[in-house]
């Protein structure tokens, strides 16, 4: 057809699988890769670093060996998670910033494990289940307000982060902390650990439990009839619903499946991550701190597919394992502020192509608040005047 | 007409010079097209759809660079990089698909066109001027409802406003007739005469022969982007131009292909409907509420029965959109009841709806239809996405059964595309209705509600769903058929009620009825020539 065929409006372009240059999205995500490598190099240079010697260590201590990768690897378990979380809810047309606090209550939860004795193997099930409920449950109330009295759910799960993070915090250091050493939690309990995969390294059977949610996700999204459902609904919920799918439960339901997903990210860090097997409560929950908030990073550079997400998690990993070696390779020590300097280049330019894409999302939600805003104050105008 | 067009045989407003445009997926729309406006005149742009009048006008009011050729003026070549400096030129465009932000009053989207980036908006300067424009034009708008909660008709009556309101020298209609009242048909037109008398240039996009013939001065016609005629309406006649639009070209049949929609001929033999038995789809009194909460249904009661097209005329924005949403599930009624062979179905959701026999062909087949990132594939089962035939156990979606289905049915709708996994979005309007046509069809409907099935569509596809629609009637299926477009309604269908601000005016054998009666009726006159069917 020529191009006087009527077009559909911008509106309803929003989320369309297209990219920003029209290339395969693989092909784009390397691009802007190379692009982000490109821009650090330049600030590196620009303040006297050598760039060639700085990203060898970044690679190689990314994935020059087998204890590197390990490293790297397990980096990457809890933010395939949590970056699942991101994804499911967006695929479902929901912004979903929930992940960090659900994760705390995960993490919270899968301590609460050291109060049973279980033979091994079941105890990882109820550890692993503890954990996906909590932050399943701690997803709920966001859900119920955004599907019974239309909440946005951006503003919402941002209040649940504070609320999860200092309950967690309160929890870890007087309830659960463990009475020999008070600034952490009690540990997870030899039965309930991962096993290390890689001896030496602290890369666990974990992995395992992130990759397989991921392949799970993946399939429910694009092989049962419920997540198409969610996809319909996120697409174009109008349509959604004359096709006879009921768009507030595919939302409740991404709700819980994501809040499964951050729920897990944190048992993964705590029954998987020596040596501690545990959580510092000393103020911050360390270990914990960000996960979620680096998934959403992940999610986008992994274009928000299950798949993708994998190995956008092994590059964050990867970032994250190789940025401490900058540090102190060689005779071209880079200190961690420019580490970070250059991680942050190479992360945003490999999510500018799906951050544009979800930019008409982001648009029609914000034109939908002014709107809201914009009626009640011209109520309110009204009824004064009356 | 005060002017004749050839007045200012010599001065030019505007000139296209050889326009060529090739879009970015190698479409070539427009091959060397030049056109030249007069002040003083009305052209009209005559050509089937794709054929590129929109692509020209497009390129005229700056919302499209040329890929080659040159626009003129007197003073030299110019060179639009956007609408609004072509606004500031002074040539505005009414679109067919509105530029209207949807949470806006009429009066704010007025006052973006208006003002630069800087300045403030004076909202009721820009309200009062509207007003007396308003009073001056006889096109009357709501001012302070968001646009969205506007029917199209009105939406449309606000892009005129719009322009009209910037003083413009070059006025671009697309189709601006296809949502108006025979009545408020005969207004824009007086406007417009009105305009080109004080000196305005007015190109007018259409595919109505009538219209060309009632008020253009001159038609420039266009057959698959090129100018294949520029005559003076006076010396063509109405048989001339179809030909020149339509060229010679011949359908499978060997049938000389329909000029246009108002060529269609009346079905010359109507089967006899058996309304003896029970009626399918039985709707008693409903009243439902629009968007903006108004009493949208007022009041309607029909039956439709198997093996009938019960058809539904009218011009847009009278109710016929609430009525088909609420028979479907997607509006929430007042009162009245509506049951399909004797079950209810106000109240409950689409999916039980479908269950009893439904197939809905919506209007909106981008909003509603359709999830255009989907493939083809997906699309195809929507709303059977639950069938067990595509779901196994767990709700696992049995994608090679559902591939099958798929290519059968674009087998049997003959639907253009590259294969079941094509986006939805890289079909044509054509086929993209095919697929909705048959994804509901293959659901083995009881009723078919059919609202605007064939609008924007070609006339190849066009035919074939209204032929698709005819087969499903005479196979016994009870059809609901809601169209703006008259003479559809008037040829296929068995029985039609006339539909105006949310009441049946009446309900009649389409051969009791004349396009003027209808025209009346549609614009709210009462007639009691009009007899009932029964």
């Amino acid at each position: 057809m020529s191009g006087n065929e009527l077009r559909p409006s911008s509106r309803l372009r929003r989320g369309a699988h297209r990219t920003l240059t029209g290339l395969h999205p693989v092909f784009e995500s390397v691009i802007a890769g190379t692009v982000g490598l490109l821009v650090g190099a330049i600030l590196m240079y620009m303040y006297g670093f050598d760039p060639w010697r700085a990203y060898f260590a970044l690679i190689k201590g990314a994935f020059g060996g087998s204890y590197e990768l390990s490293s790297s690897l397990a980096r990457a378990t809890p933010l395939i998670l949590t970056a699942l979380t991101f994804s499911i809810c967006l695929r479902a047309g929901m912004f979903n910033i929930g992940a960090e606090g659900q994760m705390y209550m995960g993490g919270i939860a899968s301590i609460l494990i050291a109060y049973f004795v279980l033979p091994r193997g079941l105890h990882h099930i109820v550890g692993l289940l503890f954990a996906a409920l909590a932050g399943a449950a701690w997803g709920i109330v966001p859900a119920i307000l955004k599907v019974t009295r239309g909440v946005s759910e951006v503003i919402s799960t941002i209040m649940f982060n504070w609320i999860a993070r200092w309950s967690a915090l309160y929890i870890a250091i007087f309830l659960i902390a463990d009475p020999l050493r008070p600034e952490r939690t009690l540990s997870i309990p030899v039965t309930a650990r991962f096993p290390i995969l890689v001896r030496g390294t602290d890369l666990s059977y974990s992995i395992f439990v992130a990759v397989a949610f991921a392949l799970v996700i993946y399939f429910v999204l694009w092989h049962t009839a419920i997540g198409y459902e969610v996809r319909a609904a996120g697409l174009n919920p109008t349509a959604a619903r004359y096709g006879g799918i009921r768009n507030k439960r595919t939302m409740f339901l991404a709700f819980i499946l994501g809040g499964m997903g951050a729920g897990l990210a944190g048992a993964s860090v705590t029954m998987g991550q020596p040596p501690t097997y545990a959580i510092f409560g000393g103020g911050s929950l360390t270990q914990l701190l960000n996960l979620g908030f680096d998934g959403m990073a992940v999610a986008m550079v992994g274009r928000n597919h299950p798949i993708g997400i994998l190995f956008a998690a092994l590059f964050f990993g990867g970032l994250n394992a190789g940025g401490r070696v900058m540090q102190f390779y060689g005779s071209n020590p880079v200190p961690l502020e420019m580490v970070r300097v250059v991680m942050g280049a190479i992360v945003l330019a490999m999510s500018i192509p799906e951050l544009i894409r979800l930019f008409p999302m982001a648009k029609a939600k914000g034109e939908q608040f002014i709107a809201a805003l914009k009626r009640s104050t011209k109520r309110g105008e009204r009824g004064e005047s009356a | 007409m005060s002017s004749q067009g050839g007045s200012s045989e010599g001065g030019y407003f505007l000139r296209a010079d050889r326009i060529t445009k090739v879009y970015s997926d190698g479409t070539v729309a427009l091959k060397e097209a030049s056109l030249e406006i007069h002040s003083h005149e009305i052209v009209g742009l005559l050509g089937e759809n794709g054929a590129g009048k929109t692509t020209l006008t497009k390129i005229l009011s700056g919302l499209l660079p040329p890929t080659k050729g040159r626009v003129i003026s007197p003073k030299g070549p110019v060179r639009f990089a956007s609408p609004r400096e072509a606004l500031d030129f002074g040539i505005g465009m009414v679109h067919q698909h509105f530029a209207l932000v949807g949470p806006f009053t009429a009066a704010e989207n007025v006052a973006l066109s208006h003002e630069s980036p800087f300045s403030r908006i004076r909202l009721p300067r820009i309200k009062t001027q509207l007003e007396a424009l308003m009073e001056e034009s006889g096109l009357h708008v709501p001012l302070d409802v968001p646009i969205e909660k506007l029917a199209v008709g009105e939406q449309q009556r606000v892009e005129i406003l719009k322009v009209l309101s910037r003083d413009v020298d070059l006025l671009i209609l697309d189709e601006p007739t296809s949502v108006l009242t025979p009545l408020e048909v005969d207004e824009l037109f007086t406007l417009l005469r009105r305009l080109k008398s004080e000196g305005t240039s007015i190109i007018l996009i259409t595919h109505k022969l009538k219209e060309v013939g009632s008020i253009t001065d001159r038609v420039v016609v266009l057959r698959h982007g090129e100018m294949v005629g520029d005559v003076r309406t006076s010396e063509a006649s109405t048989e001339r131009l179809a030909q020149l639009m339509v060229g010679q070209a011949l359908d499978e049949a060997g049938d000389v292909v329909e000029l246009s929609t108002e060529e269609i001929p009346r079905k010359a033999i109507r089967r006899a409907v058996d309304r003896t038995g029970e009626s399918v789809l039985r709707v008693e009194n409903l009243v439902a509420k629009g968007n903006t909460g108004e009493i949208a249904v007022e009041g309607v009661s029909f039956d439709v029965y198997g093996g009938e097209i019960f058809g539904i005329a009218g011009v847009e924005g009278n109710g016929q959109t609430e009525l088909v949403e609420s028979l479907t599930g997607l509006r929430r009624t007042v009162s009245g009841s509506a049951t399909i062979n004797g079950t209810n179905i106000l109240g409950i959701d689409p999916r039980k709806i479908y269950k009893l026999g439904v197939a809905h062909i919506p209007e909106d087949r981008w909003e509603l239809g359709l999830v255009l990132p989907f493939t083809l594939a997906e699309n195809a089962i929507l709303g059977v996405h639950r069938w067990k035939e595509f779901r196994g156990i767990l709700s696992v979606l049995r994608w090679g059964k559902i591939n099958k289905h798929v290519r059968q049915l674009m087998e049997r709708f003959d639907i253009q595309a590259t294969g079941p996994s094509a986006p939805a979005k890289s079909l044509s309007g054509g086929n993209q209705q095919k697929l909705i046509v048959g994804r509901e069809l293959a659901k083995d409907p009881a009723i078919i509600v059919a609202s605007q099935p064939t609008r924007g569509l070609d006339i190849g596809a066009a035919r074939y769903i209204r032929q698709t629609l005819c087969d499903m009637r005479d196979k016994g299926r009870a059809i609901l058929l809601v169209s703006a477009d008259l003479d559809e309604v008037l040829a296929h269908a068995d029985r039609v009620a006339i539909m105006y601000e949310g009441k049946f005016m009446d309900v009649c054998s389409p051969d009791n009825l004349d396009r003027e009666r209808v025209g009346m009726l549609m614009g709210g006159a009462t007639s009691e020539a009009c007899k009932e069917a029964e």
